[in-house]
């Protein structure tokens, strides 16, 4: 069976996926304003500074708002359909698309589940708080 | 906007192909045949074009070459339906400017025979990052359009029969409109039991994919009196942007640029919502009609959904909008189409849908780049 596609290998979020397969949230954080990014820039979007660490966060935020997919756009989607994209809000500001394993609603705390699908990659999904 | 360009420059011509599927074509030529139709409006020859402005096509230069014009302004654009409000706002300025007397804004859509797609693999939409996203299943505008129309059901208790009623209305008019792809009325029950795409929007609140072109002729007010049709005056324009965080839907349904649009080109029009005796309204999907209302001040905040449920949107009531159909029913052409209706509209060449008395129509896109154009039949307020 055909696999579900994998997250781009962007040496630049590489810190983003290692974090996940050990189950931690990682964030790019600019070291001149504070403001946290994802996905990897060399730039922050705030103050156009180019310093920056990855750090570790709780991996906590809201659901923002959801919809649920009918059409499978690939081929293994198709064993999921009806499956819910939630938008997900981070305490620190980024904002990521994910699954919820549970149900959604606006507002919703919820927090990082980390879900392996390879040997190499596991996936950052959500679970409520 | 300098107000001072008020009904400086107007719309002299319009043509547009047969839309549908239409393989024998590519965009290019599907650009021409348009291009020849306009020309032929408005009594113009290729050879007084002075002025390119393509959309979508993937290249000015092989189109200047297969028409054999050689402009003394030129540009090129991508093909998002946002382009098109911004490409006709660039040839007004170019017009107002001197940088040109004759612009021709050509169109060419061949993605039905291409077999584009919106979501999967190719999904390119927004900034494009959105292979990042893939692995929980996320793509496609549709979608995105989906989360903000959740989000404004959560917010504003909006329903999908509500997003319905916009379809109908649009299917209505296609009904009357000859060129139109979508043809078929439909009912509420009809709408309800259209498949769900990407919950809540069904089959029924996405644009339609098909081949067409579209081109307008742009030239100076004063020129435009000359030539064989009367002038459609670009009365007001205006822009602005949300494309900063543009990855995700805006927290504000995008209010606040649409504010500042709207602000802008009813105070260069010199008149304001009320006066508009019909609307095109950008509808890649049925929310985005919803948003637009709200955000050029048609109704309030979360208001629109009980606004269109009893009929506003439709012709013979109050805003008749997207006469021609829209993208939901009469041709997806990104803009272009629903532009060269607004045009027909005030020249008062609709037919079956046309709505009495089109003095001023507006166009309007809500998207990370908004635009909005206004045309009269006069140049300036009475």
């Amino acid at each position: 069976m055909e696999a579900k596609p994998l997250p781009p290998d962007d040496p630049a979020n590489r810190p983003f996926w290692e974090g996940a397969k050990r189950g931690v949230l990682m964030l790019q954080r600019c070291l001149d304003c504070g403001r946290h990014r994802f996905p990897a820039a060399r730039y922050c979007v705030q103050c156009h500074g180019d310093r920056s660490a990855w750090v570790e966060t709780p991996g906590t935020g809201v659901v923002e708002s959801w919809c649920s997919f009918h059409k499978a756009y690939w081929p293994a989607f198709e064993r999921d359909v009806p499956y819910d994209v939630v938008q997900v809000r981070l305490d620190e500001g980024v904002r990521l698309f994910s699954n919820l394993i549970g149900t959604p609603r606006l507002g919703l705390r919820v927090r990082a589940k980390f879900e392996p699908v390879t040997s190499e990659v596991s996936l950052v999904k959500f679970v409520p708080a | 906007m300098n107000p001072q360009l008020a009904g400086r420059v107007a719309v002299a011509g319009v043509g547009t192909t047969r839309y549908g599927k239409l393989p024998e074509y590519d965009a290019y030529d599907l650009g021409v045949w348009a291009l020849k139709a306009a020309l032929e409006d408005c009594g113009l020859g290729f050879g007084d074009v002075d002025g390119l402005i393509i959309n979508r096509i993937a290249d000015y230069q092989r189109f200047g070459e297969i028409t054999g014009i050689n402009p003394r302004y030129t540009t090129i654009t991508p093909g998002q339906g946002r382009f098109s409000g911004i490409c006709i706002q660039t040839a007004v300025a170019v017009i107002a400017a001197g940088m040109a007397e004759v612009v021709a804004l050509v169109y060419g859509n061949n993605g039905r025979s291409a077999g584009d797609h919106y979501g999967g693999a190719s999904d390119a939409y927004g900034s494009g990052g959105a292979g990042l996203w893939f692995p929980y299943g996320m793509t496609s505008p549709g979608a995105f359009h989906a989360l903000m129309m959740r989000r404004h059901m959560e917010e504003y208790g909006t329903t999908t029969e509500q997003l319905g009623a916009v379809a109908r209305a649009f299917r209505r008019h296609a009904s009357l409109n000859p060129d139109a792809v979508m043809r078929t009325p439909f009912t509420l029950e009809e709408y309800r039991a259209a498949r769900f795409i990407c919950e809540p929007l069904r089959l029924l609140d996405y644009c339609l994919i098909n081949d067409g072109g579209v081109a307008m002729i742009v030239t100076s007010a004063e020129r435009a009196r000359h030539l064989r049709k009367p002038p459609v005056y670009v009365r007001g324009f205006a822009q602005a942007s949300a494309l900063a965080g543009s990855t995700f839907p805006p927290d504000d349904y995008w209010r606040a640029p649409m504010g500042r649009v709207a602000a802008d080109v009813y105070q260069m029009a010199g008149a304001g919502p009320a006066d508009m005796d019909a609307l095109m309204i950008y509808d890649n999907f049925t929310p985005t009609v919803l948003f637009s209302l709200e955000g050029f001040g048609f109704c309030r905040p979360g208001e629109s959904g009980p606004w269109v449920a009893d009929g506003k949107l439709e012709l013979g009531d109050q805003f008749p909008t997207n006469t021609s159909g829209g993208h939901l029913s009469e041709s997806y052409m990104q803009g272009w189409a629903l532009n060269v209706e607004a045009v027909r509209q005030v020249r008062g060449e609709c037919g079956a849908r046309q709505v009495a008395g089109a003095n001023l129509v507006q166009y309007m896109t809500a998207a990370p780049v908004i635009t909005s154009i206004i045309y009269g039949s006069e140049a300036a307020p009475a």
